[in-house]
């Protein structure tokens, strides 16, 4: 006697417990009459779903029953065999699934069979996922450029790069579609010279989510961009050596910083903007090579550029870069103020401490520290000199300025450590109360915490929130419509601008600039 | 495979507030974002674990959550704002739910967090995953809403 014999006439409870059994079992005897109870359901709903939990696990040891199961003429019965012939990988379903697929109509028949061919990742489908990458539900293309990414399908290489470069049009570039965010996926997963050289000239994409993308992605690929990442920056304008710079920053690997550091030798780093990318790239990498280069660059006399140098140093503190930074700060030159000012401006208090005991580089930094108007600052080395301790330090708090909040307040974002500094200290040497945040996000969290502001500085690209869509969000809150917003950008294309201006920017500032420049834009738009 | 975790919620959606709620939302062109925020009137966020992890956020415009109420509780709204919230809180769980089924249909197992609902023009929330976030926006008579999707 078969354990689903009068199975509707029983109590609900052993109805339970007979389909648990079965699902527990797998046991193929019991397939037609679990079929039947499918195709005619008893009404219970809670009843009818365990049905096709067993249904399923009965259908995941019998391949050939699945497949046929496909042809079906009930729909239901069909969908479930497809689903488990996806679910459970089953290869000799992929011709009847391709020849389904390539005769449905309905998109979301489609979808259920497409996903289950994807699944079972048979390259006998790879005509069928080519087919449909033209489909017009954006779902079933993605889906298609998923399941050819896996199956490794280089004859699909140019239409993924067609995706991607067609995205770039004027009418179109503002959106990010879920094609072309797989489309870079795809690429990237084939690890190809072709397709990753693709990528690297697409870093400079239009649309900041898609640049962002594969910023990631090559990110996580790592070694195999690196070289191709350094050509880019060796032959690419000034936007292209900034943004590999980012990267190989990103990537962190030593290659990185011994390619950045051989391009800068020959020459490549001229553009003071591209300096400012590649010191920040070899502070994040931190080699032996990169850090003689940062060292180097102590010799900067932009304020900006310095920074970027202080702040890479300053995650490296080596008895090597005390001496030498002792003995410049200690020179009483031009360049050692520039230098103690980038010191006190980025925070560096790893450096501070390790400097100090130097009588001439501590006096120096103390002095930049008395002129700085930062209260946050002056704290935060207040705080230090007394851990430092003893009656020279303590001398040297006594001559520390009265922290005193500014009548006006100002907010910056960036996402650069070296920037926010720069823009703090800026801020603050007009008599702003600065705030400063890593990004959009945090940036906001302020105006949502209820704080007032009267100038606002952002950078363009950040993580998290970028700057487009911070000002969209300040835009769209009470009492900032028409709330001054600076934007710093490096994109020299005019269509970044224009897309920024018609989200609510102010003005705009292109890096690198000269801290007089910005502070002159600021006094322009507040009057 | 995101996209195929994506369709179920859809369907559940449109299922969902055409049943309950009276309103046949259409569905507008996916998009993919690059920041962790949801941007809304009224969002309804819940917690997915499983073999992936992430969040799905529903987020509504004050309009459109506001029709929802009214649809559902006719004239009986007796504080429009812990009814607003009730609803869409709701609405979240029942979308959540039957888009699990559908997806455990397909061997896809996850367990849903109780949904938390948020409340406050044009807010802000953070998706818990960094990867990209791909959302979905829906238009209905009574205005737009936003499902959000964001997996490990």
């Amino acid at each position: 006697m078969g354990t689903l014999d009068d199975f509707r006439n029983k109590e609900f409870l052993d109805q339970i417990t007979i389909l648990n059994e079965i699902a527990g079992s797998k046991d193929s005897a019991n397939l037609p009459a679990l079929v039947d109870l499918l195709k005619n359901p008893v009404g219970d709903t809670s009843i009818d779903y365990m049905v096709v939990n067993a249904l399923n696990a009965v259908l995941s040891q019998n391949e050939a029953d699945t497949v046929a199961g496909m042809n079906d003429s009930h729909p239901g019965y069909r969908i479930l065999c497809i689903r488990v012939a996806g679910e459970y990988g089953f290869k000799s379903a992929s011709s009847t699934l391709v020849s389904l697929a390539e005769a449905e109509a309905d998109p979301d028949r489609l979808m259920e069979v497409l996903t289950s061919l994807a699944r079972i990742a048979d390259p006998a489908a790879l005509p069928v996922f080519r087919k449909y990458l033209s489909h017009e539900d954006p779902f079933i293309v993605a889906l298609c450029i998923e399941a050819l990414g896996k199956l490794r399908d280089l004859e699909s290489v140019d239409y993924l790069k067609k995706i991607i470069s067609d995205s770039e049009a004027p009418d179109r570039y503002e959106i990010c579609d879920i094609t072309t965010w797989k489309a870079v996926e795809a690429l990237a997963s084939f690890d190809t010279e072709d397709t990753l050289t693709f990528l690297v000239e697409k870093l400079h994409h239009k649309n900041p989510t898609v640049r962002r993308i594969i910023t990631d992605a090559m990110t996580s690929i790592g070694s195999p961009v690196i070289p191709l990442l350094l050509t880019a920056f060796e032959t690419g304008d000034t936007d292209m050596k900034i943004l590999t710079s980012n990267v190989l920053g990103f990537i962190g690997d030593k290659a990185c910083a011994d390619g950045l550091v051989a391009a800068f030798d020959k020459g490549l780093a001229e553009d003071s903007n591209v300096r400012y990318a590649l010191y920040e790239a070899l502070g994040r990498v931190g080699t032996m090579k990169g850090i003689i280069c940062l060292v180097d660059g102590l010799t900067e006399e932009d304020e900006l550029t310095l920074m970027s140098v202080v702040g890479g140093l300053e995650k490296h503190v080596n008895p090597g870069i005390v001496a030498k930074l002792s003995g410049l700060l200690a020179a009483a030159t031009d360049q050692s103020d520039r230098l103690a000012k980038a010191v006190i401006n980025s925070g560096a208090v790893s450096l501070f401490d390790a400097l100090y005991e130097n009588e001439g580089a501590g006096m120096a930094l103390v002095e930049a520290l008395c002129v700085s108007k930062d209260p946050t600052i002056i704290d935060q080395f207040r705080q230090l000199l007394a851990d430092i301790g003893g009656s020279r330090a303590d001398d040297d708090i006594a001559r520390l300025p009265a922290p005193e909040a500014g009548a006006q307040k100002a907010l910056a974002a960036d996402d650069s450590r070296s920037m926010c500094a720069m823009h703090k200290a800026i801020l603050t040497d007009l008599g702003f109360e600065a705030f400063v945040a890593p990004n959009g996000q945090e940036a906001y969290d302020f105006i949502e915490q209820g704080e007032d502001f009267d100038i606002i500085v952002t950078d363009m690209n950040m993580p998290v929130m970028d700057g487009m869509e911070l000002v969209g969000k300040i835009r769209n809150t009470p009492g900032f419509e028409d709330t001054p917003i600076i934007m710093v950008t490096t994109e020299s294309e005019a269509s970044q601008q224009n897309l920024a201006e018609k989200t609510g920017v102010s003005a705009f500032i292109t890096k690198p600039f000269k801290p007089e420049e910005l502070k002159a834009k600021i006094q322009e738009l507040i009057g | 495979m995101d996209v195929e975790l994506a369709k179920p919620f859809i369907k559940a959606a449109v299922d969902v507030l055409s049943t309950m709620a009276f309103i046949h939302p259409k569905v507008g062109k996916p998009f993919v974002k690059k920041n962790n925020t949801a941007t809304g009137d009224v969002t309804g966020l819940v917690g997915l674990t499983g073999k992936q992890s992430g969040s799905v956020s529903l987020s509504f415009t004050k309009d459109c959550a506001v029709a929802i109420v009214k649809n559902m509780l006719g004239d009986e709204i007796e504080d429009i704002i812990s009814d607003v919230k009730d609803a869409v809180g709701e609405m979240t769980n029942m979308i959540s739910g039957q888009a699990r089924a559908g997806l455990a249909e397909r061997g896809l197992v996850f367990q849903g967090s109780t949904p938390t609902v948020i409340m406050g023009d044009n807010h802000t929330i953070a998706h818990l995953a960094k990867s990209p976030i791909m959302a979905i926006p829906f238009t209905t008579e009574a205005g737009g809403f936003t499902i959000e999707f964001c997996f490990e």
